[in-house]
């Protein structure tokens, strides 16, 4: 499993562990603090009981060591092994200043008239004490000084392991207690940051919630005090909420209003269609009862009676389809766009314009074909009031990319800035609903945006405008219901 | 190195020897002018003592002092010194009333000392000295022993050291040119704790002393071996200035270390020295100690 990076980690986890992270390292360097100032105390302590021990021995073995009485020196050695037993001395011994030895405390190890051994001489050349944790041992050497004169040596090496034992300890007594307290400490800070940041997943949640177009407020229980800074911002927060919320009820009241507007245009467009053919319907009608003997006659009245009703039979078809719905909302069928035709046939005749229909859709595809043409149809509308009389409007609709791509263009002077951006903005500005080109501007971008369309405009002054959507094929599954 | 630890001031042979004793003779005679207050002197017995016994045991000289001090109903003090020598050079100036000395200071000064008392041990008055070397050393004789690092007790001491030396005379031998180096250690105790800690390789030691150790510290006499035994030779006595030999204290002294094993107090002390009683003694007894002596005089 991939771990997160740490910046994308939620901050109530983030500010906590932070705080964990600080304990711990604190705890380490005191502790470390607190070992090298305990070294360095062992140090001095034990440099002060060497050199107690060696200025004792040296005091009662200088005489001695002149006479080179082997028996004093040895007595004197033996004697204060007793005397500190404070000091784990292992050895000591009494050499003259070539290095003989005159007595040793342990004989058999540093025979008399030996030589003292070479390591131990070496490793206190140029200094009086030497410590050796790795084998947990110290070396010790006083020079005896008689009249100003370098007589011999004591040398002592000292068992220390009792010291480090107890550093150890320490040590360990730090590790457990700081660990402990850490651990305490890190939970303790984990827990208050969390509830300290907690607000902030509250906030989160409901930022989110907005975006999914939930405008609830933030609920009472979860306000917390008026005066905490939480407090105060939740507040605030829901005074925002409930403008969105009333903007969002004002922009669905006007698309609202637009559909109406749209409609009401349309229905007039509808009620010419049928105008239309009606005058010679009726006409047929009288000719069928003055001259409905006349068997060519009666045939070419009762056939133009028969294209003129199919024409009404189509505009009412694909206005109820359009308006009312089909009963397969999740489709959309080749012959559910080609029927738009029949609704904007009133404006293309009014204004004696060409239609360039190019349909490449096959068959059924899984799209919601009512949002696609109510879009569709009122950019054909808007279309056709752009274009100049005699002009051409083009339709093309296509299937590339899992997009179904839906092209409308007029041969207009070109949409003003205003209602592009209308088109192409999140949110189209309020002023355009008076424009009767901008008529379904702001119904057209609902209708695509509900479905998960995107609208392109291509325009320029004078040479016409091209209207764009791309609209998104329905997953595997909406096509397992389409099926 | 050899002989580093000879002390040639220390020597009782040869001309030194007569010298000190001269010294000694002429010392007690300007001491004589002291004996003014010899009757003071006789209010109080003082008594000398070497380290011929267990001297660290201070329930001994106590229980020593008491009974003294009892039967002869007069203070007594027990005088104590580092070396034999000390103790008799005191003896000899007559400022003690009498000390245990060695056998072998009293052959050395025959002439001016009287025998008080000799200690009857295991039934006779008469001891041996020890050659001893640490335990788990591998010496069978004598001869092993050349180039060691050699403890000697007291160079006024028979046991300690004039037997050593009288068998080294024999071999025309000395300390100096046998043994590689040798040192004293002024007590048979120590002799012994020498050689069992290893400072020395052997020593020379009195084999009463050595016995009666094993009793108080086996620790001690267990890490040591007896290489070999002297032959039975008189026990260190009890002696006095022969000038005081027939004081009334003197006399009183010797009968009250003859009594001592009749007396309760007398007999704790004998046990605490692990003795049987005082007896009177015969010089003859010391005569062995006196031909070691001779001879090793007569080796210069």
């Amino acid at each position: 499993m991939r771990v997160p990076r740490f910046k994308s980690w939620p901050i109530t986890i983030r500010v906590p562990l932070l705080v964990a992270l600080l304990m711990v390292g604190i705890s380490t360097v005191l502790s470390q603090r607190i070992l090298a100032r305990l070294s360095e105390t062992q140090s001095e302590h034990l440099k002060s009981l060497t050199g107690a021990y060696l200025d004792g021995l040296s005091t009662s073995v200088v005489p001695n060591v002149l006479r080179e009485d082997v028996w004093e020196i040895f007595d004197s050695l033996d004697r204060a092994k007793q005397r500190y037993a404070g000091l784990n001395v292992l050895y000591s011994i009494v050499a003259k200043a070539d290095g003989t030895i005159l007595a040793a405390s342990n004989p058999r190890t540093f025979r008399t008239q030996g030589t003292v051994p070479e390591e131990l001489v070496s490793r206190l050349r140029d200094r009086d004490l030497y410590l050796d944790e790795t084998s947990k041992r110290a070396f010790s050497r006083r020079k005896l000084v008689y009249q100003n004169l370098d007589i011999g040596s004591i040398y002592a090496e000292i068992d220390i392991s009792g010291l480090m034992a107890e550093r150890n300890e320490v040590l360990l007594t730090l590790i457990a207690t700081n660990g402990g307290l850490t651990l305490v400490f890190a939970l303790f800070g984990y827990v208050a940051v969390r509830r300290m940041v907690r607000p902030i997943e509250v906030l989160n949640d409901q930022v989110e919630r907005l975006r999914g177009g939930d405008y609830r407020p933030i609920s009472d229980d979860r306000l917390g005090h008026p005066d905490s800074e939480f407090g105060r911002l939740f507040r605030r927060f829901n005074v925002m909420a409930g403008s969105l919320r009333e903007k969002e009820a004002l922009a669905a009241r006007l698309a609202e209003e637009e559909k109406l507007a749209s409609l009401g245009r349309l229905t007039s467009g509808i009620a010419h269609e049928i105008n239309n053919p009606l005058g010679g319907l009726l006409n047929a009608v009288d000719t069928l009862r003055k001259h409905g003997a006349e068997p060519d006659t009666r045939e070419s009245a009762l056939d133009l009676l028969q294209r003129g009703l199919q024409d009404i039979r189509d505009v009412v078809r694909s206005a109820l389809v359009t308006y009312k719905g089909s009963s397969h909302p999740e489709r959309l069928s080749r012959r559910d766009l080609d029927d738009l035709k029949y609704l904007v046939k009133q404006d293309i005749s009014r204004r004696r314009l060409s239609l360039d229909w190019r349909n490449e859709i096959a068959d059924i595809i899984p799209i919601h074909g009512g949002a696609v043409r109510q879009a569709t149809l009122n950019l054909l509308l808007n279309a056709c009031a752009a274009s100049p009389l005699g002009g051409t409007v083009s339709f093309a609709a296509r299937l590339g990319d899992g997009m179904l791509v839906i092209s409308v263009a007029d041969q207009g002077a070109g949409l003003p800035d205003a209602i592009r951006q209308a088109y192409e903005k999140d949110e189209p500005e309020r002023s355009l609903k008076g424009d009767d080109r901008g008529l379904g501007v702001w119904m057209v971008k609902r209708l695509v945006a509900g479905i998960g369309g995107r609208i392109a405009v291509e325009t320029a002054a004078g040479r016409g405008t091209l209207i764009r959507l791309d609209i998104p094929l329905r997953s595997e599954r909406g096509m397992g219901n389409v099926a | 190195m050899k002989g580093a630890g000879e002390r040639p001031n220390r020597s009782n042979f040869g001309g030194s020897g007569l010298d000190r004793r001269r010294f000694l003779a002429v010392g007690a005679t300007l001491l004589a002018a002291g004996r003014s207050s010899r009757a003071q002197a006789a209010e109080t017995v003082r008594f000398g003592l070497t380290p011929v016994f267990l001297t660290s045991d201070l329930e001994l000289l106590e229980s020593l002092k008491a009974y003294l001090t009892a039967q002869l109903d007069r203070p007594v003090e027990l005088v104590q010194r580092r070396t034999y020598q000390e103790i008799t050079a005191l003896l000899l100036s007559e400022q003690l009333t009498a000390a245990w000395i060695c056998g072998f200071p009293y052959v050395q000064y025959r002439d001016h000392l009287e025998l008080v008392a000799v200690p009857v041990w295991r039934g006779k008055p008469l001891y041996q000295s020890y050659l001893i070397v640490p335990r788990d050393r591998a010496a069978q004789g004598f001869a092993d022993l050349r180039g060691d690092i050699h403890a000697f007790s007291d160079p006024d001491s028979n046991s300690g050291y004039l037997v050593t030396r009288a068998l080294l005379a024999e071999m025309r031998e000395t300390p100096s040119s046998y043994f590689g180096k040798f040192f004293f250690t002024y007590g048979h105790r120590n002799v012994v704790r020498a050689v069992a800690s290893g400072l020395a390789e052997s020593g020379s030691v009195d084999g009463y002393v050595w016995e009666v150790m094993r009793d108080l510290e086996p620790d001690l006499t267990a890490a040591t071996r007896i290489l070999r035994h002297s032959e039975w030779l008189g026990f260190p006595p009890i002696a006095c200035a022969r000038s005081l030999r027939d004081t009334a204290m003197v006399r009183r002294l010797s009968r009250a270390l003859y009594h001592m094993a009749a007396d309760e107090t007398g007999r704790r002390v004998l046990e605490m020295l692990r003795l049987d009683a005082f007896a009177p003694a015969d010089p003859e007894i010391f005569n062995g100690i006196a031909a070691k002596y001779d001879l090793v005089k007569s080796m210069g």
